[in-house]
């Protein structure tokens, strides 16, 4: 219950607040929010598959946004940013389609 | 292969089933946070979770406007600014014209009279017409087939044949103002006595416009005597000398009314008239 609760709380400040993205995360923000997918599908199918962990959750979230933006800093500094974003997105993907897919089966058996 | 296999074997964190094997061993259920505590952490994570993807689609959202803004702006600014230099340039034409007809009529009140059309005339800063003669000259055949870009190394400097140079364009000129001519033009471009033809790669420019082929030379004079002289002339010979060795095309024909156009400007800057009226020539 609480659970959802700060989900609903997240999103409702996402919406009001509007928080002033600073110039320097911005281009790491979408990298961020694929992070941020893949860490919830993730932590979803591990409640279907019933091996949920809250701390496992929040820190494999926290990990997963960090290290992705860290890549993609990482690029921009080296001047391949755009292919490595690329790369980011290829795998955190890759990850989020079959954890949808292991999703799937278990909400309709097939 | 094998680094997709291992993302698409692992696709679930493996901190889980470590999480989930740790709590077998001692005993624990699985599932869903029972305490209290855990339940807030969980809660904290997914209250982050929801804020990064909503600032994401927010910032999407508002992104894609400002950048369709800027766009606007940016084209916007190319209209206006182009407006503004078709409008100077309209200006400058039209005060070149009122100069033109104030100079005529000061030169008039002076006494200049025919004199400062003749001025006019030999400068190049007034239209002219009269019978003359039409020349026209252009590149060899194989020349401009080649030049459509297909084989760029047959085309690029100055090493293919048959076509025409600018020192050719430059015969040509000099014949027709030695035969008689008094105004010349080439491809609607007035030639004055600061007019200089010249070449920037395979391309004649005068006064610094690039010509395209044909080039058609008008000159006034008196139609089938300029005509005749300048193809009993060296460099009407020498015209004729292109054609046949090297397929240079050129036509001439005596035209009963050519029209020549003024030259855009004549403007001499440095120069200024010497007091005793000496000559001084200009190439």
């Amino acid at each position: 219950m609480i659970a959802v609760l700060g989900l609903i709380v997240g999103v409702v400040a996402g919406l009001l607040v509007r928080p002033e993205v600073p110039a320097v995360v911005e281009p790491y923000l979408p990298i961020a929010v694929v992070a941020a997918l893949d860490a919830v599908f993730g932590g979803l199918r591990a409640m279907l598959d019933g091996i949920f962990d809250d701390k496992v959750f929040v820190v494999s979230f926290l990990s997963n946004v960090v290290v992705a933006a860290l890549i993609v800093f990482l690029g921009d500094k080296l001047g391949v940013g755009a292919q490595l974003s690329t790369g980011v997105v290829v795998v955190l993907g890759i990850r989020i389609f079959s954890n949808a897919a292991a999703i799937r089966r278990h909400v309709f058996r097939a | 292969m094998s680094l997709i296999t291992n993302v698409m074997d692992h696709s679930l964190d493996d901190g889980y089933a470590e999480a989930a094997a740790r709590r077998a061993a001692q005993g624990e259920a699985g599932g869903l946070p029972k305490t209290l505590r855990a339940k807030l952490g969980l809660a904290a994570g997914l209250v982050l979770t929801a804020l990064v993807v909503t600032v994401g689609a927010a910032q999407a959202r508002i992104a894609a406007p400002v950048v369709a803004k800027e766009r606007q702006e940016l084209i916007d600014r190319i209209d206006r600014e182009t407006a503004d230099a078709d409008r100077l340039e309209s200006d400058v034409d039209k005060l070149r014209d009122d100069v033109d007809t104030r100079r005529r009529a000061a030169l008039r009140r002076s006494g200049g009279g025919s004199e400062a059309d003749l001025v006019g005339v030999l400068s190049g800063a007034s239209a002219v017409h009269g019978p003359g003669i039409k020349l026209v000259v252009n590149d060899a055949k194989e020349a401009s087939a080649g030049g459509d870009g297909s084989n760029p190394r047959e085309t690029s400097g100055f090493s293919d044949t048959g076509r025409v140079r600018d020192r050719d364009m430059q015969r040509v000129v000099n014949g027709l103002w030695a035969s008689g001519a008094e105004a010349v033009s080439i491809n609607g471009q007035r030639l004055t006595a600061l007019s200089a033809i010249r070449a920037a790669g395979d391309a004649i420019l005068v006064d610094n416009r690039p010509l395209v082929p044909p080039y058609t030379v008008l000159a006034v004079g008196d139609g089938q005597r300029l005509s005749t002289r300048f193809q009993d002339s060296a460099d009407g010979l020498y015209l004729h000398a292109l054609e046949e060795n090297f397929g240079i095309r050129a036509t001439i024909s005596t035209e009963g009314d050519v029209r020549v156009p003024s030259a855009p400007s004549v403007i001499v800057r440095t120069a200024q008239p010497n007091a005793e009226k000496t000559e001084k020539g200009t190439s």
